[in-house]
């Protein structure tokens, strides 16, 4: 029996990381347009220039993977947008759970949780936003009217304060949270240990081994191999 | 400080285009290369070295010609689009109630250009300066004049008094009087809050036809954006982030505790 399985690809990895590092320069260069105080470092124009660089690699990145991953990423954007039953057995269990509670109170959960889900869901449609606006900014000011020029301005704002606010939520879980502990190191190896995918993923962990031994219940046993 | 305007009469502009001249004089801006048009009006839009222009109109009513001149420059407004949008605040209001602006701080973003609505911020490299990125420049309202006591270059070599400059109020009522004695109308008195350029048109025609908005107005998501918005940022991050600390120290206590407690 192997001690650790696969949870993200090579492939997801980098994209991961793509995104991590652009987006955190797309953050460095666009805040000094959000605080006024820090107006200053943004007077050379360095930052729109950084700010756009950062951006063709943020929207670079998931074209490429979707290029030559569709699968894999339309069965994510499916997954993200697909909510039911287990969702609402999640959120009755997750304070308790996220609070240091009964592990074993949380239902067994798929390969993405809801709480991922949910941070996914809002990473997707705020990035989507992000670039929508952006790109008439970027290409369009002047031509489109003043009220759609600061509508987009507006909705740029939204989605940082959105998906920023979010994003402290999933870095602070995914590598500080004392119940997350394989989660930080597995975005770089893709493994998590068996007794990890077992207790946080157990309807995942089910489905890619076929053992029921640890769920509650038996998984729809539709897993893929 | 009360505050200053410049009062600009329409009734008395002959176009003469001095104000330009002067303009450029005193702010040492340079000239431009221009063509003949088939009009007086030269050059033909304001731009990072023309910060004041007069505007020619020749409008047909009822059979008659009118030749309008109106000076196109920054209006200085109280509810100022530019310094509500400008998002290093290289723009803000002068205490003397003019909207100044330090070049240094701006970042070329052209927010200003876009949220005008009187159209008047230019944004491109301008060559007056050793930068390479473009900026905004629009009149300044002589600042170096008017805050030791000068009137601005533009109404100084006026030679009709169609430019008038002074208190606000005084000029407010100088608009006032005159409007009342050519049967004109005052623009500027309380649009976008109060303009701190006063313009007596002839009651005859439409302010559009001077190139001047009827209702020009700051959109309210405008105001919302830098208003509520983004405080509105702040709050929600830091109760994120203050809610995210709370988590910690509370589950790692319980955990820990239950790993103690066997």
């Amino acid at each position: 029996m192997q001690h650790q399985v696969e949870r993200f690809r090579a492939r997801s990895r980098w994209l991961h990381w793509a995104i991590v590092l652009s987006a955190f320069a797309l953050f460095v260069t666009g805040i000094f347009l959000y605080v006024p105080e820090w107006g200053v470092v943004a007077q050379d124009g360095w930052t729109r220039l950084f700010h756009r660089i950062a951006a063709v690699v943020f929207v670079a990145a998931p074209v490429l993977y979707f290029l030559t991953t569709p699968g894999r990423a339309l069965s994510f954007i499916k997954t993200i947008f697909t909510w039911g039953k287990g969702d609402l057995e999640w959120a009755k269990a997750a304070p308790e759970y996220y609070f240091g509670g009964d592990e074993s109170a949380m239902p067994p959960q798929p390969e993405m949780n809801t709480g991922q889900k949910l941070w996914s869901l809002v990473a997707f449609v705020s990035a989507v936003g992000f670039v929508i606006t952006g790109f008439i900014m970027w290409f369009f000011k002047g031509d489109v009217s003043p009220g759609v020029f600061q509508a987009a301005i507006v909705i740029h704002d939204i989605c940082l304060i959105v998906g920023g606010s979010m994003t402290l939520v999933h870095l602070y879980l995914g590598s500080v949270h004392p119940r997350m502990t394989e989660s930080l190191q597995s975005m770089f190896s893709g493994e998590v240990s068996v007794e990890y995918a077992k207790s946080h993923y157990g309807k995942w962990y089910a489905e890619i081994t076929g053992e029921e031994e640890a769920v509650e219940e038996a998984p729809s046993s539709e897993g893929e191999e | 400080m009360a505050e200053k305007a410049i009062l600009f009469d329409a009734t008395k502009c002959i176009a003469c285009r001095a104000c330009q001249v002067a303009c450029k004089g005193w702010n040492e801006l340079p000239g431009e290369e221009t063509t003949n048009r088939g009009t007086y009006e030269n050059p033909p839009d304001l731009s990072t070295t023309t910060w004041l222009k007069i505007k020619f109109a020749e409008v047909s009513s009822n059979g008659t010609l009118d030749w309008l001149f109106t000076r196109r420059a920054c209006m200085h407004c109280t509810d100022a689009g530019c310094v509500k949008v400008c998002p290093t605040k290289a723009l803000y209001h002068h205490e003397l109630g003019f909207v100044a602006y330090d070049k240094n701080l701006c970042s070329g973003c052209g927010y200003c250009v876009e949220f005008c609505p009187f159209d008047v911020p230019r944004l491109a490299h301008s060559g007056t300066d050793d930068g390479v990125l473009n900026k905004m420049d629009k009149c300044v309202f002589c600042a170096d004049r008017v805050t030791r006591g000068l009137e601005p270059a533009c109404v100084k070599t006026c030679p009709t008094e169609a430019l008038v400059f002074g208190d606000r109020s005084d000029m407010v009522a100088v608009a006032e009087a005159r409007a009342a004695e050519v049967g004109g109308v005052v623009y500027g008195k309380d649009e976008v809050d109060g303009t701190h350029v006063i313009y007596v048109l002839d009651r005859a025609v439409d302010r559009e036809l001077h190139g001047l908005p009827t209702d020009p107005e700051i959109p309210a998501i405008t105001t919302a954006w830098q208003d509520y918005l983004q405080p509105a940022g702040y709050i929600i991050g830091g109760l994120v982030a203050v809610g995210l600390a709370a988590n910690y120290v509370v589950a790692r206590a319980r955990m820990v505790k239950e790993k103690e407690g066997g």
